[in-house]
């Protein structure tokens, strides 16, 4: 147990360290990390209480909804719990850097084993426990839940959590034990991307909006069981459902039955990792430090690509944007989002092909041309969403490899630059196709399809800039995987900046659109004074425009070029 | 020529190279030798633009560093003592790549990093990618890359890390060969007897200032003690009495 209480020492003393650590930079850091989260955990907790109280307010149906509710949180909350742990059992027990050392110590396999799992449990587990809680809380507050509910809280959700890092552990134990562990990543990664895939399309093609309309079913009957999330009296989120329901509603039946498949399933499974640990774990492990395999190079289709695109450009940009390239479809983590990325536009594209506009009872035109200008801002969000994963992270991508940039005549400028116009012809052509394919399908006037159309190739402008600024003012050069990046505290500004950027791009267009589009419905003449407003919003777009290009880009290339490492 | 004039970095309040001047005379083989933690390789990262000095000037043959940043890069040639690399590119891309960054290309260049590749023994893997490589192989090719631009000075620091024994002879005789047709080797290393064989000149320093510099009969009358460079270090840095 001592040598257990060691292992786990140095990340509970990094975590203190990181706490105490100096600085008013990291105090910022963690106030605003804080203000994000409490922000984010009571709009949930609104969200669900506004829910929960509306279902209690329908006599018949409402428990019923509340119930399948809880069932699909936790259900959901489960399978997410199990696919984290799976995921930083990878890390945690096969592929960081520390393991060696720990392995090379007196400590027993078990030890090292129960001190990894511990990590993977608490790395995987806090976040969604944390946002769990608003949810619980809500239903808590709607049903006047007594002490007892909070209390068993704690006791349900822990052999839960033990059920689902078991769980995951043994998957990961099991597939690395056939894969080595970097394979192992690549084959998780491209599973869950293709899982994320299939319910998003299962999701959106379900069409869940018709169960808002129940004229559309037959019999009450058919409504409810069209309600119904498919839940098993053998998944251990049913169990915790189960207790939680009768603790909410003071149901009288015991649930003693609940209780001890909780715990025991929870200590079965700790009892069988342990085992299994002993037979495969190692194996796994000396498997994953071997070196890796030969890999040679695929070439042909991607080499010519990438030497005509770069043909016309300078040496060193060529260089930089080809190497960017190579990296890029070379890493499974990174080319395989390509897929989500299509999904993503697949789905955009449908949700406007199947918007039921001659039913509306507001006039077709209207809501035409309204919903092309709402959808500006909707396509420069999802622009925005993109550029947080593959733009912002574009300076922090060169890793502990930016040395040979710095050592290099490129100036930052150029280097900074050259990152902005390569990712901004791709963002250019993408948003362009989401707002002139979805104006097609509304059949939008051609103003507004000219409107639409400038208005997202400047947001692009801006977005792309604010991307690669801010990813150089908040780099991160040691991360051992990239995806870190898009979701750090710099990932978070940027997401902000530049939703607020196209917030207030939508804003000043939003009153000229609506003069403009009235006049001509109504056949009437725009006034020289509308004009003249009109006239100063668009310019004030275009001041906008500029100072979210300039100003990122200018922050951006003083940091990197003050970078100390 | 290198110019090192009154170089100093601070950081976070703590003077980590202090006021360090050197002149190193065109085709010299440099010695920089220090104990852990003298700032010899803070003051190699500021003469290859990768860190910014909080005082003092740097010119590589007569270019400021700090005022001509691109123009001195161009003619420096830097390996780190550390093997960072793209590792998803292959041998041949990453050397094709170094070159782009020095305003290289065309069809000489192709047959410079064969020519590369081959002298680093690397022309088996030169289609495989860097993440495939053992650490020897990656100095190899930084070594390599280092050299694509032919360089007028090669700042190194710690060249033998991981080499075997071939590779480290291989790359004491370039150093040699190359010194001999005029370029500038500054050298930072840990092996003194290295530094004995290869340089010309040799500086000690201790945290962060020379404590003493010249030839190696220099450096026996500067620590009033004969022999080897072991011994003089020792009796300079105050390691010589637990030795």
């Amino acid at each position: 147990m001592n040598i257990f209480r060691l292992l786990i020492t140095p990340r509970v003393v990094a975590f203190k360290n990181n706490l105490k650590g100096p600085g008013g930079g990291r105090r910022v850091k963690i106030l605003t990390l804080a203000v994000v989260g409490i922000l984010f955990w009571l709009v949930l907790f609104f969200l669900f209480y506004r829910v929960l109280a509306y279902f209690s307010s329908q006599e018949m149906i409402g428990d019923v909804l509340a119930r399948q509710l809880l069932t699909m949180v936790l259900l959901i909350f489960f399978f997410l719990l199990i696919f984290s742990h799976i995921v930083t059992a990878l890390s945690n027990l096969y592929l960081s850097q520390d393991l060696e050392l720990f392995h090379a110590s007196p400590a027993t396999l078990t030890e090292i084993f129960l001190s990894r799992s511990f990590y993977t449990a608490i790395d995987s587990s806090w976040m969604l426990i944390v946002f769990g809680l608003p949810v619980m809380m809500a239903y808590g507050v709607v049903y006047h839940a007594s002490l007892a509910y909070y209390l068993s809280l704690i006791y349900v959700s822990l052999p839960l959590m033990i059920i689902a890092a078991s769980l995951g552990i043994l998957v990961i134990m099991v597939l690395v034990r056939f894969f080595p562990a970097q394979r192992a990543r690549d084959i998780i990664f491209f599973l869950s991307l293709v899982v994320i895939i299939c319910l998003y399309f299962l999701f959106r093609f379900l069409r869940p909006e018709r169960l808002v309309n129940p004229d559309s079913f037959v019999s009450i009957a058919q409504y409810l069981g069209a309600l119904k999330a498919p839940d098993s009296p053998y998944l251990p989120s049913q169990w915790a459902t189960d207790l939680l329901w009768t603790r909410l509603t003071r149901y009288p039946g015991s649930q003693l039955l609940n209780h001890l498949l909780l715990w025991s399933t929870a200590f079965a499974l700790v009892v069988i990792d342990i085992w299994m640990a002993g037979l495969i774990y190692f194996r796994g492990f000396s498997k994953a430090q071997e070196a890796k395999r030969r890999t040679h190079v695929g070439r042909k289709i991607l080499e010519k690509t990438v030497s005509v695109l770069t043909r016309p450009l300078r040496p060193e940009t060529t260089s930089l944007i080809a190497k960017d390239v190579r990296t890029f479809f070379r890493d499974n983590s990174q080319w395989s989002q390509l897929l989500l990325l299509g999904a993503l536009v697949v789905v955009y594209l449908y949700n406007f092909s199947v918007l039921p506009l001659e039913r509306s009872p507001i006039k077709s035109v209207y809501l035409q041309n309204a919903l092309s200008f709402l959808n500006i801002g909707l396509a420069g969000f999802v622009i925005s969403a993109l550029s947080a994963r593959f733009i912002f992270p574009a300076v922090s991508a060169e890793g502990n490899a930016f040395w040979i940039i710095l050592s290099s005549p490129l100036s930052a400028r150029r280097f900074l630059w050259s990152k902005y116009f390569a990712y901004l012809i791709p963002m250019l052509i993408l948003a362009e196709v989401l707002i002139i394919y979805t104006n097609y399908l509304l059949r939008v006037t051609v103003f507004m399809m000219v409107l639409s159309s400038a208005t997202i190739f400047l947001l692009v402008f801006g977005i792309v800039a604010l991307g690669v600024g801010l990813g150089a003012i908040f780099p991160n050069f040691k991360h051992e995987n990239i995806a870190q990046v898009a979701t750090s505290f710099g990932g978070m500004i940027y997401m902000i900046s530049s939703s607020v950027f196209i917030a207030l791009v939508i804003v000043l267009e939003a009153g000229p659109v609506y003069t403009i589009l009235s006049a001509q419905f109504r056949g009437e003449a725009v006034t020289h004074v509308q004009w003249v407003w009109i006239m100063a919003s668009f310019i004030l777009v275009i001041v906008l425009l500029i100072v979210a290009v300039k100003k990122p880009m200018a922050a951006g290339l003083k940091s990197l070029s003050r970078y100390e490492g | 020529m290198i110019i090192l004039k009154n170089l100093t970095k601070i950081y976070r309040g703590i003077k980590v190279v202090d006021n360090l001047n050197l002149q190193i005379p065109q085709g010299t083989i440099f010695g920089f030798i220090g104990p852990n933690g003298a700032g010899k390789t803070t003051t190699i990262r500021m003469m290859t633009g990768v860190l910014r000095p909080t005082e003092g000037s740097i010119s590589i043959d007569g270019l400021d560093i700090a005022k001509e940043p691109s123009q001195a890069k161009r003619i420096i040639g830097f390996i780190p003592d550390r093997p960072f690399l793209y590792e998803k590119l292959s041998g041949t891309e990453f050397l094709r790549f170094k070159a782009g960054l020095y305003g290289m290309r065309g069809t000489g260049l192709d047959e410079d990093i064969f020519d590369l590749l081959n002298l680093f023994e690397l022309s088996n893997w030169a289609d495989e990618l860097i993440e495939s490589y053992s650490h020897g192989m990656k100095q190899r090719l930084i070594i390599a890359s280092a050299l694509i631009h032919k360089p007028k000075v090669i700042i190194v620091d710690e060249p033998m890390v991981a080499l075997d024994p071939r590779g480290a002879k291989l790359v004491k005789e370039l150093f040699k060969e190359r010194a001999r047709k005029g370029t500038t080797v500054f050298m930072s290393t840990h092996t003194l007897a290295l530094a004995q064989e290869l340089c010309q000149q040799i500086a000690i320093v201790d945290k962060g200032r020379i404590v003493a510099s010249g030839t190696s009969k220099d450096l026996e009358e500067q620590a009033g003690v004969m022999g080897d460079l072991e011994r003089i270090f020792l009796a300079i840095t105050g390691g010589l009495a637990s030795a």
